[in-house]
């Protein structure tokens, strides 16, 4: 009786092993310091400072009066996520729909080459679309000219509402064969019968997409869109390497601005107050998909 | 037989051990801008050749990795006994504790070298923290077809500057007067400090007070400014590093940067000339430029000070120093290399003597990093439209203000 007990907790004692040390250890440490003034240039000196951290979150408007420099982050971040996010599930979703018709010729090529964003490491793909983008030499203005869609070329960079699209668009691009991918399995799974009674019921493409199509796959947009949610909360790289924030501070969301904390702002940061900056971000993506799954799963109540 | 054996490997063990017992020195370096991992192991392997029972550890790391490397590495407490910095991070370095003073260990006859700014680049708080490994002066680079087309002639002052670049500038042919930059990267404040002290004017002060806003330095960003308008368009999105993709397509007027893409031009075909950043109407010099050093320092974390200091020594000595300054196309800092035959050549004569109106880009300023962060946001303000000079520059003092306490 005692052996049935616990040899479950045996089996999965391994998992709960690596679960401890890779990710409630970190968590735990972030937390730790978020109540240090610690600097990485003087780690041993470590200052026990409460909440001040915290304070400074709110008080810190030195580069901007009116919003402190956390909150104009967050503000930055909750648009740029929301942006990316719709623009991959609405493109991802297409992209899915026509992947799995049987009338697109050549399926399997498409299907092959979905992923290449996804293979090619961002901060490669990052600099890449920097060129492509540049106003002298990228092929997307080149093009756009000789196509006599604009007159001048578009300094796609260096404005700061166009930069901050432009991240956000470059941010999707690199997201989309996930969301495809994903979004692509999920109609594979969805029964042919089912489109063939709506059809002898008299339904045409659209109304089978609104009635069948989305709500059979909302399970999968669901959890599709919140992973989406999360990882696009924590993207760095591709701003970085675009425009490190600019111009401006234009493209500073939280990730860049906690970097900035940490490394850059030596004598106004620290590691410590980076730290609370993270705890408060990891509480405000939490409380956003708790709120965002309740949301979505009330329909499913009838 | 077996107990003959079994010694006999304990033995050759032992031994084996007792050599392997070598002093081992970490050294970080950076990678990129002309720094290459074969030039430098090169160096590390010829020291172990004439110190045997000593290894060198390289570590090497592109240029725009190098501070969070160095943070994080120190941070860790795993810093290494040697690092090559930017000497404009010595005082926040300084003041953390994180790398040592050098005084002790630098003879009259080193020091003697050397040229004296060259010292002051590395002079904090009446200390020594570094011994300049890198150099660099910049000028005007100019394309010699496009301003003899256009009839201009070498300007020597400001007006004559801007006269220049609206005369060469014709947007529909995709030429342009003067190539700039305006990304938020360091090079950036480098270029518009080049304009800053040709008109007299400075971040911070010998007193060390902040005049980053005074009447000269706002002149100096009116006239970047005034400048871009002949400039390639985006200029906000160009970081300097990346100008000579544009001047070398022969498109470009002139613009200021190191002697080593101006060769890189040389070859692409561009027919190159130089002249110096002439001074601005507050100025009191003819010309001015910036002077930038790199230096090798030892952390405060090292246990193998003597050995570093060997190193160094071994790195900076006439003949490495002149034979790395030759390779990599940088300015020399030793007096005496500029009679070497290679530093005659005509590319060379105008970067070294630029050095007789340099000043050091980063003294008096205590946390580097955060004042380039005021000094971009008021420049790219500037640039974008978004504020004027005056209002651009008052923020950015406020700011540097605070950091400077």
């Amino acid at each position: 009786m005692s052996s049935k007990k616990t040899v479950p907790y045996v089996l999965i004692m391994p998992l709960l092993l690596a679960f401890a040390i890779f990710m409630i250890y970190p968590l735990y440490k972030i937390v730790e310091t978020s109540f240090y003034k610690v600097s990485f240039l003087n780690p041993t000196a470590r200052l026990f400072v409460g909440f001040d951290n915290y304070r400074w979150l709110l008080n810190f408007k030195v580069f901007n009066p009116k919003y402190s420099y956390f909150v104009t982050a967050l503000g930055k971040s909750l648009i740029w996520v929301a942006g990316s996010v719709l623009l991959k599930v609405i493109i991802g979703m297409a992209g899915a729909l026509l992947l799995n018709s049987k009338f697109l010729a050549g399926r399997k090529v498409y299907r092959a080459l979905v992923i290449v964003p996804w293979a090619i490491p961002w901060a490669m793909s990052s600099m890449m679309w920097a060129w492509t983008l540049n106003s002298q030499f990228g092929v997307v203005n080149s093009i756009m000219m000789k196509l006599n869609l604009i007159e001048k070329p578009i300094t796609f960079l260096s404005d700061p509402t166009m930069a901050f699209a432009t991240t956000m668009v470059v941010d999707a691009w690199v997201g989309l064969p996930f969301m495809i991918i994903m979004f692509l399995s999920g109609l594979q799974s969805i029964p042919d019968t089912l489109y063939e009674a709506a059809i002898m019921d008299g339904a045409n493409e659209i109304s089978s997409f609104f009635k069948i199509t989305l709500p059979l796959m909302k399970p999968v947009i669901l959890t599709v869109s919140l992973l989406s949610l999360v990882w696009t909360f924590n993207s760095f790289d591709i701003i970085w390497i675009l425009t490190r924030g600019g111009p401006l501070r234009a493209t500073e969301t939280l990730p860049i601005a906690i970097y900035n904390t940490s490394f850059r702002l030596i004598r106004f940061g620290g590691i410590g107050k980076a730290s609370a900056m993270t705890v408060v971000q990891v509480l405000i993506v939490t409380l956003i998909s708790i709120f965002y799954i309740r949301t979505l799963e009330k329909g499913e109540i009838r | 037989m077996r107990r003959f054996l079994t010694l006999a490997l304990l033995a050759i063990l032992l031994v084996g051990l007792s050599f392997s017992a070598e002093r081992v020195l970490k050294v970080l370096m950076p990678i990129g801008g002309g720094y290459t991992i074969e030039d430098q192991e090169a160096i590390a392997k010829e020291f172990e050749k004439d110190h045997p029972g000593v290894k060198i550890e390289m570590e090497f790391v592109g240029w725009e990795e190098l501070w969070d490397k160095i943070i994080t590495s120190i941070g860790a407490g795993a810093a290494p006994d040697v690092m090559y910095i930017g000497s404009r991070w010595i005082p926040a370095l300084a003041d953390m504790g994180a790398i040592i003073p050098l005084d002790e260990y630098i003879k009259p006859e080193k020091k003697a070298m050397y040229y004296d700014t060259v010292w002051n680049t590395v002079t904090y708080k009446g200390h020594i923290w570094g011994v300049v490994r890198a150099m660099s002066t910049k000028v005007f680079i100019y394309n010699k077809k496009l301003f003899e087309e256009k009839g201009v002639k070498i300007p020597t002052n400001w007006d004559e500057l801007l006269e220049a670049a609206k005369k060469i500038y014709d947007p529909d042919k995709g030429i342009y007067g003067i190539a700039m930059c305006g990304k938020k990267f360091v090079s950036t404040v480098t270029q518009f400090q080049q304009y800053l002290y040709a008109n007299d004017g400075k971040i911070v002060d010998e007193k060390g007070n902040v005049v980053i806003n005074d009447e000269k330095a706002v002149k100096a960003l009116e006239f970047y400014k005034e400048l871009s308008k002949y400039a390639q368009p985006g200029i906000v999105e160009w970081k300097r590093e990346d100008l000579i993709k544009l001047f070398e397509t022969g498109k470009v007027g002139m613009y200021i940067d190191h002697v080593h893409n101006a060769r890189r031009a040389l070859e692409k075909g561009v027919d190159v000339g130089f002249f110096l950043i002439p001074g601005g109407p507050d100025s009191h010099k003819p010309y001015a430029t910036v002077i930038v050093t790199d230096c090798i320092s030892i952390t405060s974390q090292s246990k193998n000070r003597d050995l570093a200091v060997e190193f160094i020594n071994y790195m900076t000595s006439f003949e490495k120093q002149a034979e790395w300054d030759l390779k990599l196309g940088f300015v020399p800092p030793m007096v005496k290399e500029k009679d070497l035959p290679e530093f005659q050549k005509w590319y060379w004569k105008p970067y070294i003597e630029a050095i007789k109106y340099g000043y050091p880009e980063a003294v008096g300023i205590k946390d580097w990093e955060g004042v380039q962060e005021a000094v971009l946001d008021a420049i790219q303000s500037v640039l974008l439209g978004v504020s004027d000079a005056k209002t651009a520059l008052d923020q950015a003092a406020r700011i540097i203000e605070i950091l400077q306490k």
